[in-house]
């Protein structure tokens, strides 16, 4: 079991009349934990929703690759967990029935789900909220609980679409503790964030602005490339050209 | 990757805590049937009982007293004689009955003297601004003449058996409902109605909700097919409409005491798949929208108005035009509403009714393969 590796080649994406990707490249190395970064209405949604499966591309391409084997979109879609920036839980039901819910869909044997979703619970600290609803959980409880449901396939590509936005700071924090607790050769995250603090966290940035992808490279790379000393001065200085 | 069983079971078990949850759609869905049966079988008494006649008798003989005495004692009419042209100006003009009756001069005579050729003859002249009374008044007095023919026969043994049918002009019994008792012909009919709505509405909501509060990006992220989200969604709601026409059945033979005299195996057949088709068609609608409030608007448009207008439960099929009249054969409530009825009312055998039944089972199954294949998999608009 490795971690995936996805390319981005030429991709472009029409959402409704806007024109949300524009010939985006990108490389997302296997077992790293990638940022896309950019400010709203970037694209960054448009290209998680691509890696996902749930966009077609308008042109180009996506590929998927493990190790050295070529994996099609359906089998990819197999082995990768998305959780989406909107709220998208049931809020009447728990976490544990959450959990539950997510072990039939992915078709996981009762002993590996059981081992598997305590040490999710023990992980992310929410054991003593296993019974509460979703919809009575705060921010950055809703946002562990779905990372939970994703993780329980154990994913060889983890999608997280801003996962930290309306969280706050220390669970925040939390948040990109567990991401790296996860990430490794065994699975290759990428997240989107708006938060320019949050892009040093990344071992790779990918700068989206206006549905371009301005560069790509560790945050250092980056940083230097564009002569800045901070993330958001690459959006001020783009945008006001 | 295979249909599973088990990811279709869980998203029954997920929609199952939903309904248990959420008080709203428990209380519709119990109380609903109560209220429809109680407005349509209580409230709502199309028999009509004591109808003002006002009578015109220019005969004035035995015969036709006895004629009104048989009118009055039927119940359904209460007659007011009016005496001379002046009477019957001022009553024409107080406007406050559905009818007027005549008996000519003669008719005693007529009918003493049973010659087929020149029979006893009344006239009842009714107010046609309500259709409706009108043909029901027309038809009591049908059965007022077959009754005062027959003491007019016993009161004049003389007359041969043809003669003492003279006077009778139109015969007419009503089969399997004697007494045309509005509420046997109305209660078995509801279910049509219940299911036609309830159903549509209660899946209509489904999956238009998971696509509002998010939850079908999450779900069609994860390996779910679409057939296994349809038959997961029909199950519970299958298992809650089912429950309400139970309700309605028990409340049809034990409170109304209507008659079941069909084939109760049938007549539960025919339910399972008519409410399959209703939920399968709210599905169709809900993936289609996407949103709640447009999805409510489209089951109010395609399950409550065609279940009331387009399945005879108010207009008879029989006396549309003829355009409609094959137009109302592709809504599925016409053809449950004739199952109903039938069934109820009358013993006829299950083959009678095979039409009606491989209609609804077309309907279902195009509406399940519909839900099926208009979902999408995807989150492109």
């Amino acid at each position: 079991m490795t971690a995936l590796r996805a390319e981005v080649h030429q991709v472009s994406k029409k959402m409704g009349r806007a024109q949300a990707l524009k010939r985006v490249d990108a490389v997302f190395g296997a077992g790293e934990v990638h940022g896309i970064i950019g400010p709203n209405g970037a694209g960054k949604t448009t290209l998680i929703r691509l890696l996902a499966g749930l966009l077609h591309p308008d042109q180009g391409q996506i590929s998927y690759a493990e190790e050295k084997d070529a994996l099609s979109g359906s089998q990819a879609k197999r082995v990768t967990g998305y959780f989406p920036q909107e709220p998208s839980l049931y809020p009447d039901l728990t976490c544990e029935e959450h959990l539950e819910f997510f072990r039939d869909l992915y078709d996981l044997p009762q002993a590996e789900f059981a081992q598997r979703s305590e040490e999710l619970l023990r992980a992310t600290g929410m054991t003593p909220f296993k019974d509460r609803p979703a919809g009575k959980l705060s921010g950055g409880m809703y946002k562990k609980l779905g990372l939970m449901c994703v993780l329980l396939n154990r994913p060889k590509l983890l999608l997280l679409d801003e996962p930290t936005v309306g969280v706050d700071p220390v669970s925040r924090q939390e948040l990109w503790d567990l991401v790296y607790g996860f990430a490794g050769e065994n699975m290759t995250v990428i997240l989107s964030t708006s938060y320019m603090d949050e892009a040093s966290r990344c071992a790779c940035v990918h700068v989206l602005s206006g549905g371009e992808m301005l560069d790509s490279g560790t945050p250092k790379e980056v940083m230097k490339r564009f002569n800045i000393t901070d993330f958001s001065e690459i959006f001020l200085n783009h945008e006001s050209k | 990757m295979n249909f599973s069983w088990r990811r279709a079971r869980s998203v029954a078990l997920k929609e199952y805590k939903h309904i248990l949850r959420d008080p709203f759609t428990l209380l519709v869905t119990l109380v609903l049937p109560l209220v429809f049966v109680g407005f349509f079988g209580f409230v709502i008494d199309l028999d009509y009982k004591h109808m003002r006649v006002y009578v015109r008798d220019n005969d004035q003989t035995s015969v036709s007293r006895r004629f009104l005495q048989e009118a009055a004692s039927s119940g359904y009419f209460d007659l007011k004689p009016i005496h001379g042209q002046f009477q019957l100006d001022q009553a024409l003009e107080r406007n406050d009955s559905p009818a007027l009756l005549v008996i000519r001069r003669g008719f005693g005579k007529n009918v003493r003297a049973g010659n087929p050729e020149n029979p006893g003859e009344i006239q009842l002249l009714s107010d046609g601004t309500d259709n409706v009374q009108a043909s029901i008044m027309g038809s009591y007095m049908q059965g007022v003449v077959q009754k005062a023919n027959a003491v007019f026969a016993k009161d004049n043994p003389d007359l041969t058996d043809a003669a003492a049918g003279a006077g009778e002009r139109i015969r007419s019994r009503f089969l399997f409902n004697p007494e045309l008792n509005s509420r046997w012909f109305i209660v078995p009919a509801l279910s049509t109605i219940i299911i036609g709505f309830l159903a549509i509405v209660l899946t209509a909501l489904t999956v238009a909700k998971e696509w509002e509060n998010g939850s079908m990006e999450l779900l069609l992220s994860t390996p779910v097919r679409p057939s296994e989200i349809v038959l997961g969604k029909l199950v519970p709601y299958f298992l809650l409409t089912f429950f309400d026409v139970l309700v309605v059945f028990l409340l049809a033979i034990y409170v109304f005491q209507i008659p079941f005299l069909g084939s109760f195996l049938f007549y539960m057949v025919a339910c399972w798949v008519y409410i399959t088709g209703a939920l399968a068609l709210g599905l169709v609608i809900s993936v289609v929208t996407r949103q709640q409030q447009a999805s409510i608007q489209f089951a109010f448009a395609v399950g409550l108005l065609p279940s009331f207008i387009f399945s005879g439960f108010i207009f008879p099929i029989e006396n549309m035009p003829a355009f409609f009249q094959y137009f109302t054969a592709l809504f599925p409530q016409r053809w449950f509403l004739l199952i109903s009825r039938t069934v109820f009312l009358s013993d006829a055998a299950p083959a009678t009714l095979a039409t009606a039944l491989g209609a609804i089972v077309v309907f279902a199954s195009a509406m399940i393969l519909l839900a099926v294949h208009k979902f999408k998999t995807d989150v492109e608009p």
